[in-house]
């Protein structure tokens, strides 16, 4: 018996020396899949592009910082910066650096969000692309939202990184245009530059106009045609090309199937996907920018709910630009505890949508092309203004024949804090506090390990 | 494969107590050789057959051998073994054995003779710390074991400490040794989800643990090959002893508090100081200042400036800590079986308030030989740690930032309620709600067997596991910073698991006197996994509520799980001829599912070679130099604590409000591999004055190269970087160890030295890796790792009170208020030390002995990170520290501390201000006892009683100003080295005990 055990012993342990094979080391991420063994069905292809939608509604981009910088950047008058965080208070004061963080997070989650659309774009317009989605709709209909992302995220791209556009700078700096996803080392090494402003706002044009036509009207909480084109009437309106900005506007409009501007000025903020907006970056409890370092309750909401930082504070002036018994003034501005600053109401929440776009903004855009051009499309100036601004809505008479300013004025009180600030001061040409409109320091400079890693090939922008 | 072993190793266990044949009987006693007294426990066994038997109290035996057995064995632990040819009445001596000659250290797979040893290896056996209160097992090595520098960063109970075997090899991979405990690689990285490291070893109970053999030199740790490049740690636990079952008890208390504490401001000397930078700032008057202050700052309705306050907040964090330990332990055993059993519980209060630690822990080492040639054992422990924790350093919850709030405002409000009140969080509310439990169950246990398969060969095969469970609780009520508006908790249940079989052939025979062979070849495959679940929830109905199913709303939930693979095998060859020339050589190839498709295998080999000098004729004589051995090794070792899936290209989920979309997480390098060191070393062990004094001198050349490194790559093609194998890193160093035994009558003084250096150059880097945020260390081809870079302090203008920095051109200073794109970035400091060591006396007289050890580090620098809010003439409304009360007050006065501005930055950009010596001299341990004469114990039928007192960390001595400087903030990453954020201090602890053996 005991020879039997010692035999058995001495033939396992051997075993146990032979037994070991490299099968052993082949094991496999559990949380993560391969990408060489990804994206291969019509299901996540579809989800490829959700994962987009993910990373643009992070703190990086419209989860906070798209919203945020462009509010700081215009911030004089308007509010100031009382949190800790240096990187945003440098950017409120114009004193970025090329190592600012935020100036840094914000470039590269944008170009993430435009790799992964062109991976799934080159899938899509490839060989396999219509073996693995035959239906020709829903293929064009995957590649249009693929197209919408890489436009916006161009867009965003260049208004904050590049000058504005005009005639003097559609050959100035732009940002570099991405059309090719990257999936191995090699085209992740590739050398980049920077395009011509104009090159990059013809491509954002040809992208958001192929997203219209590809794109279904309607996408669930995704962005359908109406929203590329919502987006379009925007990028046309920071070009100055009034009438295609009230032309995509005005179809917008008429064919989005929108609500009218609400006399309820919180739900838009406080209810999901209601019909009001046009475009909301998606968000709830668990999944958010942020709550506590991130996101923009946690920025904008006051400290005594126990939920923000308090770190933004209205100035009294600005609230002084809402007439008197502008009821806008109560639904979007509180008093806060702790120093008792003037607070945002409309971020008070981490899981809350974030309105992109907004019905209003389209009625103020047609508004302010046909009064520029002196054209009634779709309505008079006059009209659109008042349904924005009415007695039932803001408690103040309807203007009857606005200006331009009036209406300019309208859309600044209508849009304060929703990441316009910057972009509509610059396109008005009006200054910034002592910055001139064009001035080099309205410009985000190019993150500084974006020019180290392109080893000098990325060029920054002047003032930097 | 596991089950089998576990299957084979019942059946052994089941027809182990088969009977003997009969034979002829042999008797006789055993004294020894100095004084003739009886040798109890002595083995004695038939030379070629299996019978044997130990000796009884009076030193006799009997043993009943076989009819052709010729010659009886006798062996005794600490004793020469003998062989004597059988005879009618066998009256046998034994003498003490050689210590010098028969010293054994532990070695990867197997042990050897000291004396044959031809690398570098550092012991330190159970005696150096016997009865010392360590908070883990690790921190007696601190001091003791020459080129280990130890740093356990706080005074945090069950915090991760940071090991550095012959300076730093890596950057982005681990830097911590690899830690094997009876054959069984553990698990020494954090088990739980904080951002501060937990220390899952420190479960462990130091008194369990018979030795620790340090591998430092390449051609030591290249056979553990891809993880052996920091060096490896073998610690081996106490075995059983044949003999009378001996049973020991343990029992000690006592009692702990801060090493150092700082100085703040009082509230007469922080009026002065804010109240300066307030006027300084705005203009106020000091009439202005009382309403400034209480309308602005103070608590509703509380004259904070003229109420009378006095708030000593810095002591408030801390506490009076106090430790007890309960230990038992058995022993026993004869010829054949060997046992321990022993069991303990140990509780510690820490300095911090709201700091505990308690360990249960019990162990059963058993040891049994079958046959003669065939052996098993086992080892089982199991381990219970329940750990209150406290924040991190940099959160306004961690007590140590309460030394942060003026003075002026009371802790508690005039109706007995704690204040809330304050211009910073009063954690103090945290004491009554919130919490921060880890609980930990873990058992490293292991069996194995042996086989003599012919005479000199042994087949040798072990199974063993580290699985460790590890429960975080965290509750933040409501009333807390963190849990408002409604409570706030978070659960988390990690569980670590690796699993090691090991199967090895040794053989090991001496041919004649002249040749000696020692072979060993083996293989091991090793699978971890670890696991993770965790969820947290808002809303509870108040904080008499702290469980999640008390929670309305789950905000976030997460399960998680990794792994990996090893798959090795080894070769190792010793020759010793004529007992002068030694040789040895190792190989080990390595595969782990760790390294990319493109590189599974890799080759670790390492040769070294010795040469006794004593052992020749011409020094054969010598009445001064007893031994003297010169020994060279080169090798190559690698480092393989890399990201589990590092190599791989990877799609993850990712969430989109309700949607769940997938996206690219991570772009990878299929050629990724192990970082490489290649280690050269040559030393020299000597003994004088026939051993009374002996050491060791070594010289070490450590190059490592392919360092895993995030090479960044432009954010436009949508990547942010790619792990790749490309920096490389240089140490060199020296270490020497002596030991004299200066005193040998009745009584003995012991003294024990030692002190090493390194010294580290990064010689290839992609870019220099820059200092984030508040920190200093930055990573530069050409300078040491972490070395201090950025603004240099210059002092301040007398004329004006103005900060001075020095200016780009690295001549001229420029002030607080010019632009910094003038100020010039600077090389600081160096946080390496230029030397660290020991030294230890010990002496004994009689029943008493003392042991006093010494640990020193010096040359290093520290950064206090707080102090930019700590130690900043009133930038913020911190309470500063005393030093600060010397600011700048007029022309021409010479100070240090600028003129105090409230709000602006005069003198407090991080920069050089801060930066300190860190150099320091701590008596470590002191442990004085007294052995109770037997004739005063033996009627209570002990055998042995000791009354003791021992002490940790009992006096420092440093020039640092900062709480103490052994320190490594948690609140930043493994670049930041000698960053002090907030960070407690080390524990001072005295404890007073009885041991008591029956």
């Amino acid at each position: 018996m005991r020879s039997i055990i010692i035999k058995s012993f001495v033939v396992v342990s051997l075993l146990g020396t032979m037994a070991a094979c490299n099968k052993k080391l082949d094991i496999d991420p559990r949380q993560s899949i391969d990408l060489e063994t990804s994206f291969k069905t019509e299901e996540e292809l579809d989800q490829g592009i959700i994962g987009c939608y993910s990373i643009i509604g992070g703190g990086a981009l419209y989860g906070t910082n798209l919203n945020m910088v462009p509010e700081l950047l215009g911030a004089a008058g308007t509010a100031e910066w009382y949190g800790t965080f240096q990187s945003y208070f440098d950017i409120q004061e114009k004193q970025m650096t090329p190592n600012n963080a935020d100036v840094t997070r914000t470039w590269a989650a944008a170009y993430r969000a435009i790799n992964i659309a062109n991976v799934i774009r080159d899938i899509l317009t490839g060989a396999d692309g219509a073996t693995i989605v035959p239906d020709a709709a829903r293929r064009n209909a995957l590649i249009g939202e693929a197209e919408f992302i890489r436009g916006i995220m161009h867009f965003e791209l260049v208004r904050l990184y590049a000058k504005q556009y005009d005639a003097s700078t559609i050959n100035g700096l732009g940002v570099p245009i991405k059309l090719k996803g990257a999936k191995d080392q090699v085209a992740a090494s590739e050398p980049v530059t920077r395009g011509k402003v104009g090159e990059v706002y013809t491509q954002v044009i040809t992208d958001l106009n192929s997203a219209f036509q590809k794109l279904p009207a309607n996408n669930g909480v995704r962005a359908n045609r109406f929203v590329a084109l919502a987006f379009l009437s925007r990028v046309y309106l920071q070009q100055g090309n009034y009438a295609a900005a009230r032309d995509a506007a005005n179809v917008v409009i008429a064919n989005g199937g929108y609500s009218l501007p609400g006399n309820d000025l919180r739900s838009p903020f406080t209810s999901k996907n209601t019909k009001e907006n046009v475009f909301e970056i998606q968000q709830n409890d668990q999944n958010n920018a942020g709550s506590s370092n991130d996101g923009l309750a946690t920025f904008y909401a006051d400290t005594e709910t126990g939920i923000g930082r308090g770190d933004m504070n209205v100035s009294a002036d600005f609230i002084d630009e809402y007439p008197v018994g502008d009821k806008r003034v109560a639904a979007w501005y509180y008093t806060g505890a702790q120093y008792g600053g003037i607070m945002i109401n409309k971020w008070i929440s981490f899981g809350q949508n974030i309105p992109v776009i907004r019905i209003q903004e389209m009625y103020l855009t047609r508004a302010e092309c046909n009064l520029r051009l002196g054209t009634n499309v779709g309505a008079t100036p006059a009209a659109d203004l008042a349904l924005i601004n009415n007695p039932d809505r803001t408690g103040l008479p309807v203007i009857l024949v606005p200006t331009v300013n009036d209406i300019v004025q309208q859309r600044r009180l209508e849009l304060a804090f929703e990441g316009h600030n910057i972009h509509d001061l610059k396109r008005l040409r009006r200054p910034t506090g002592t910055f001139a409109w064009n001035d080099n320091m309205l410009t985000l400079p190019i993150p500084q390990r974006e020019i180290d890693a392109t080893r000098g090939s990325l060029e920054q922008n002047p003032g930097y | 494969m596991k089950n089998m072993y576990g299957l084979c190793v019942a059946l052994l266990m089941l027809f182990s107590n088969v009977a003997w044949a009969q034979g002829k009987q042999v008797s006789g006693r055993v004294t020894d050789a100095k004084d003739g007294a009886a040798l109890p426990g002595v083995t004695v066994k038939a030379k070629g057959a299996a019978s044997s038997t130990i000796t009884g109290n009076d030193g006799t035996f009997t043993l009943t051998v076989p009819e052709s057995t010729t010659i009886l064995i006798f062996s005794f632990v600490g004793y020469a073994e003998r062989e004597v040819p059988i005879s009618a009445d066998m009256n046998i001596t034994l003498s003490v054995a050689d210590k010098t000659m028969a010293e054994v250290v532990v070695v990867g797979y197997g042990t050897k003779i000291k004396r044959e040893v031809t690398s570098s290896i550092a012991r330190v056996t159970s005696k150096e710390f016997e009865n010392q209160p360590l908070p883990s097992f690790e921190q007696a090595l601190q001091g003791r074991a020459a080129g280990v520098f130890i740093n356990a960063g706080s005074g945090k109970l069950g915090q991760g400490l940071n090991i550095r075997i012959r300076g730093i090899a890596s950057i982005s991979a681990g830097t911590q040794p690899l830690i094997v405990i009876d054959g069984v690689p553990v698990t020494n990285n954090a088990v739980g989800t904080e951002v501060e490291a937990d220390n899952p070893l420190a479960s462990l109970n130091p008194d369990d643990i018979a030795s620790m053999d340090v591998l430092k030199d390449a051609a030591s740790a290249a056979i553990y090959g891809a993880r052996g490049s920091n060096g490896v740690i073998i610690v081996t636990t106490k075995s059983g002893r044949a003999g009378r079952t001996k049973i020991n008890f343990n029992v000690s208390h006592g009692f702990s508090e801060a090493t150092r504490m700082r100085k703040f401001l009082n509230a007469a000397q922080y009026k002065e100081l804010i109240g300066t930078a307030f006027k300084n700032r705005f203009g106020l008057s000091d009439a202005d200042l009382p309403n400034f202050w209480n309308s602005n700052l103070a608590a509703p309705g509380l004259d904070e400036w003229n109420g009378g306050y006095d708030e000593n907040w810095n002591e408030r964090g801390f506490q009076k800590g106090y430790v007890s330990n309960y230990a038992i332990s058995i022993t026993g055993g004869d010829a054949r079986t060997k046992f321990l059993f022993s069991g303990n519980y140990n509780k510690q209060k820490g300095i911090v308030l709201g700091n505990q630690l308690a360990r249960a822990t019990a162990r059963i080492n058993l040891d049994h030989a079958v046959t003669d040639k065939f052996k098993l054992g086992t080892i089982i422990s199991l381990f219970r740690t329940s750990n209150q924790r406290i924040p991190n350093d940099n959160a306004f919850s961690n007590p140590v930032q309460l030394n942060a709030l003026p003075p002026i405002q009371p802790a508690y409000l005039p109706s007995g309620e704690l204040n809330d009140f304050t211009i910073y969080y009063n954690n103090l509310i945290e004491q009554k709600y919130a919490f921060n439990d880890a609980t930990g169950f873990k058992t490293i246990s292991s069996v194995y067997g042996e086989y003599e398969l012919i005479p000199g060969l042994k087949l040798r095969s072990q199974a063993g596991v580290d699985f460790t469970n590890y429960q975080e609780e965290q509750y933040n009520g409501r009333e807390t910073q963190d849990g408002a508006p409604q409570g706030q908790a978070y659960a988390s249940q990690s569980t670590d698991y690796v699993f090691t079989s090991t199967t090895t052939l040794n053989y090991n025979k001496a041919f004649g006197d002249i040749h000696k062979l020692d072979l060993t070849g083996g293989t091991e495959y090793i699978k971890s996994s670890y696991r993770n679940v965790a969820s947290t929830g808002e809303n509870f109905p108040n904080s008499r509520f702290t469980k999640l199913a008390n929670s309305s709303k789950i905000t976030a939930g997460t399960s998680s799980e990794t792994g990996y693979t090893f798959l090795s095998y080894f070769l190792r060859g010793n020759y010793v001829l004529a007992d002068k020339y030694l040789l040895s050589a190792s190989m080990r190839v390595d595969g782990s599912s760790r390294f990319g498709s493109d590189t599974r295998y890799g080759f670790f080999p390492a040769a070294s070679l010795g040469w006794v000098i004593s052992e020749e004729n011409f020094l054969n004589n010598s009445k001064l130099l007893s031994f003297l051995k010169l020994r060279v090794s080169y090798g190559k070792t690698g480092n393989a604590e890399i990201n589990n899936f590092a190599s791989r290209t990877l799609v993850t989920s990712a969430a989109y409000a309700d949607l769940s979309g997938l996206v690219v997480s991570q772009l990878g390098d299929p050629g990724l591999t192990w970082e490489k060191t290649d280690q050269f070393d040559i030393g020299i062990d000597y003994g004088f004055f026939d051993n009374r004094i002996t050491g060791e001198i070594d010289y070490f050349h450590k190059n490592t190269t392919d360092l895993l490194l995030n090479v960044p790559l432009p954010n436009v093609n949508g990547f942010n970087g790619v792990v790749r194998n490309f920096g490389s890193m240089r140490n060199t160093g020296f270490e020497f160890v002596i030991n004299s035994r200066n005193l040998v009558g009745a009584f003995k003084w012991n003294t024990s030295f030692n002190i090493s250096t390194y010294k580290n150059e990064i010689t290839r880097l992609v870019s220099p890796i820059s200092p984030t945020s508040r920190n200093l260390s930055r990573l530069e081809v050409g300078q040491p790792f972490g070395q201090f870079y950025g603004f240099k302090y210059m002092g301040v203008d007398p004329a004006n009170g103005n900060a001075l920095y020095l200016a780009a051109d690295g001549k001229t200073t420029v002030a607080w208020n010019t632009p910094q794109s003038g100020w010039g970035n600077f090389i600081l400091g160096d946080p390496n030390p230029d030397f660290y060591g020991g030294i230890n006396n010990n002496f004994s007289y009689k029943g008493f002995d003392l042991d006093v050890q010494c640990q020193f580090v010096y040359g290093n620098d520290l950064f206090n990170t707080g102090g930019l809010f700590q130690s900043s003439n009133g930038r913020y409304l911190d309470n500063q520290t005393i030093d600060q009360l010397n600011y700048w007050k007029q022309a021409g006065q010479i100070t240090n501390i600028p003129r105090p501005i409230y709000g602006r930055a005069n003198g407090t950009e991080t920069s050089s201000r801060w930066i300190e010596d860190g150099s320091y001299f701590r008596v470590k341990s002191v442990n004085f006892g007294y052995n109770i004469p037997t004739r005063l114990i033996k009627r209570f039928r002990m055998s042995n009683a000791k009354v003791y007192m021992a002490a940790s960390n009992l006096f420092t001595f440093t020039n640092y100003s900062g709480y103490d400087p052994e320190v490594t903030s948690g609140a930043t990453n493994a670049i930041n080295i000698g960053h002090d954020f907030y960070t407690p201090p080390q524990i001072k602890t005295i404890t007073f005990g009885l041991n008591v053996g029956f």
